[in-house]
């Protein structure tokens, strides 16, 4: 239990996905200037991930490796990924116009995010169990949801402020997301 | 012929070059790979015993002071062990044990080489290999863990912000003390 | 366009980081030394000089075109993704020290937007041989921007450049002269950050200045 404990932490903060692991990045500029878009953007990325981690993590341990094809590992992934993408699209479109209404736009997006396949590759050369990948994955996808929500509320600020000409947009953001990589990476220390 | 099976067989063409393709390209750097990481096994094992000169990875290592076994095991998070002998005798020098936790071996978090006496006492460890994030792994490579002898290992110092790995590295530990014992004992004979 | 242009626009016209700002995550994670920034370029190198010449061969050729163009994207993405595993294995043969410290971000080079984006954007309606300069003058601006990244981050990080291997300049007299130690701060994730937007508020700023200048001389 202690380890789960240890895992989720990790996952959630001190190996942050956007902060200290890189990955997810253009969601992470693109879509966070406003908080709604950011949480829209930060479940679907956790709903994808999470679905297509299992999925991948089923077909590496017991197709892939059972073949001893492993090198194959990236095309299959990928390919999962983009077919999920379009079948959580059409599947949430047909069962819940409203949460298409609010995820709809960010699905497409996702295929690219590299987020998604990063945690899926993780996943595996980390040699998680099934359930230690169910957890890392989830508490990941949290990670990426709360500091998009942060991240979102302090550039909402930033658009009333007086920034230097060059510094507007991009830069800034990306001094700002170094602040708060700062922060996080002073967490570490504590697991 | 109806467009969706037509796009279908394209796709299923290409996957047929493609996987095809990569099988060539696997069989060539495998066998490259497989050597690459037994060399990283005896590297480690060099650092500890100088006078090993380039050792024949085929076949055994036989150095001008000590015979050096490798026995592949494979079991409980050990992958082998290195019999290291005094030149011509058949006691035991010391066990270099190369032991993973967690995880399935080539995938586990951290590969180390654990070197330990008759008495319990490390001569040394090393991280053969390590999946820890960039900008932590040298900090794994190089730390000092504070172990000195198999009999006590509380004082194991992890390092902060690693956890995992630190946790994997420490059940490496576990799992040579609960076994040296044994195979000191004639455990390896059969 | 001549071949020329084709060539030398990736380079700083159209430069994929600085410019497009695509593909951050790598140059993000990658550029804690200049031999890893390097790297990383070979790699985006070869992938995208050998998609863009293998799709522009298939998109020229009628009868090919018209059966893959329905599901194109899924046949980018199966080309794309079977030379980054090309490069992963070779990688992993014969540069295992580039290999470990790039790690996860070598299968990752699959979901570079700028790869997918040359693609769809240049190779998919160009001849090969347009797509191949194009796609070696994206991939060296590329190179070029995460290396200027990396030259910045590990200099301020450590006071050395690796180049490649044990070539490394050494330049801890530079901070021994200010009486200072290297700031370790760079070489950490929030470094990467820090210096991207710097760098970046540069690159902007740099610019702006020349547009003002060509506005002026418009004006007169």
């Amino acid at each position: 239990m202690e380890k789960i404990i240890a895992l989720a932490f990790t996952a959630f903060i001190a190996e942050n996905i956007i902060l200290s692991q890189f990955l997810g990045i253009c969601p992470f500029l693109g879509v966070s200037k406003k908080r709604s878009n950011a949480l829209g953007m930060g479940f679907a990325v956790l709903f994808v991930m999470l679905i297509s981690s299992m999925v991948t993590w089923v077909l590496y341990k017991y197709v892939l490796e059972v073949l001893e094809i492993e090198y194959m590992r990236t095309i299959v992934f990928i390919i999962v990924i983009a077919s999920l993408v379009q079948m959580v699209e059409t599947f949430i479109k047909k069962v819940s116009p409203p949460l298409y209404k609010a995820l709809g736009i960010y699905l497409p997006l996702i295929t690219t995010n590299c987020a998604v396949l990063g945690v899926a590759i993780l996943n595996i050369s980390k040699g998680h169990s099934f359930v230690e990948m169910v957890v890392y994955t989830t508490f990941i996808g949290l990670g990426f949801i709360f500091v998009m929500y942060i991240f979102s509320m302090i550039r909402e600020k930033l658009d009333n402020a007086p920034v230097p000409k060059a510094f507007q947009g991009i830069p800034i953001a990306l001094i700002v997301a170094a602040i708060l990589a700062i922060i996080f990476s002073r967490f570490g220390g504590i697991f | 012929m109806n467009s969706g099976l037509k796009s279908g067989l394209v796709l299923l063409v290409l996957g047929i070059v493609c996987g095809t393709l990569l099988a060539l390209v696997n069989s060539f750097t495998a066998p490259v790979i497989a050597e690459i990481e037994e060399a990283a096994q005896y590297d480690a094992l060099k650092e500890f015993y100088y006078d090993i000169e380039d050792p024949n990875y085929e076949n055994f290592v036989i150095t001008s002071d000590y015979d050096i076994d490798k026995l592949e095991i494979n079991e409980d998070g050990v992958e082998g062990i290195f019999v290291i002998k005094d030149k011509g005798s058949d006691i035991i020098d010391s066990l270099g044990y190369l032991v993973y936790a967690n995880g399935y071996s080539g995938d586990a978090p951290v590969l180390m080489l654990i070197i330990v006496e008759e008495d319990m006492d490390v001569i040394g460890y090393k991280v053969v290999s390590h999946k820890e994030t960039t900008g932590f792994g040298a900090d794994i490579v190089d730390n000092d863990f504070n172990v000195s002898s198999l009999i006590d290992l509380s004082g194991f110092d992890g390092v902060a912000g690693t956890t995992l790995t630190s946790n994997a590295i420490l059940e490496c530990f576990n799992i040579v003390a609960g076994r040296a014992g044994d195979d000191f004992g004639g455990g390896l004979d059969d | 366009m001549t071949n020329k242009e084709n060539l030398l626009k990736g380079l700083v016209k159209e430069n994929p980081l600085f410019v497009s700002v695509l593909g951050m995550c790598p140059s993000l994670a990658v550029s804690t030394s200049l031999e890893n920034a390097l790297g990383m370029g070979m790699g985006v190198l070869f992938v995208l000089v050998m998609s863009n010449l293998i799709i522009s061969l298939i998109m020229s050729n009628e009868k090919l075109a018209a059966l893959v163009k329905p599901v194109r994207i899924p046949v980018y993405i199966v080309v794309i993704a079977t030379l980054v595993t090309i490069v992963e294995m070779v990688m992993h043969a014969f540069l295992i020290s580039l290999y470990n410290s790039l790690g996860v971000f070598i299968p990752l080079i699959v979901v570079n937007c700028i790869i997918l984006g040359r693609a769809e954007a240049f190779a998919s309606s160009n001849k090969p041989l347009d797509s191949v300069l194009d796609g070696i003058g994206m991939a060296l601006g590329f190179t070029a921007a995460i290396a200027i990244i990396a030259i910045f981050r590990e200099f301020l990080g450590k006071g050395t450049i690796t180049v490649w291997g044990n070539l490394v300049i050494n330049l801890k007299g530079a901070f021994t002269f200010i009486g200072i130690e290297p700031i370790g701060m760079f070489v950490q994730p929030a470094g990467a950050f820090l210096s991207f937007g710097l760098i970046l508020a540069a690159v902007v700023a740099i610019g702006n200045k020349r547009k003002e200048k060509l506005a002026k001389g418009a004006a007169k």
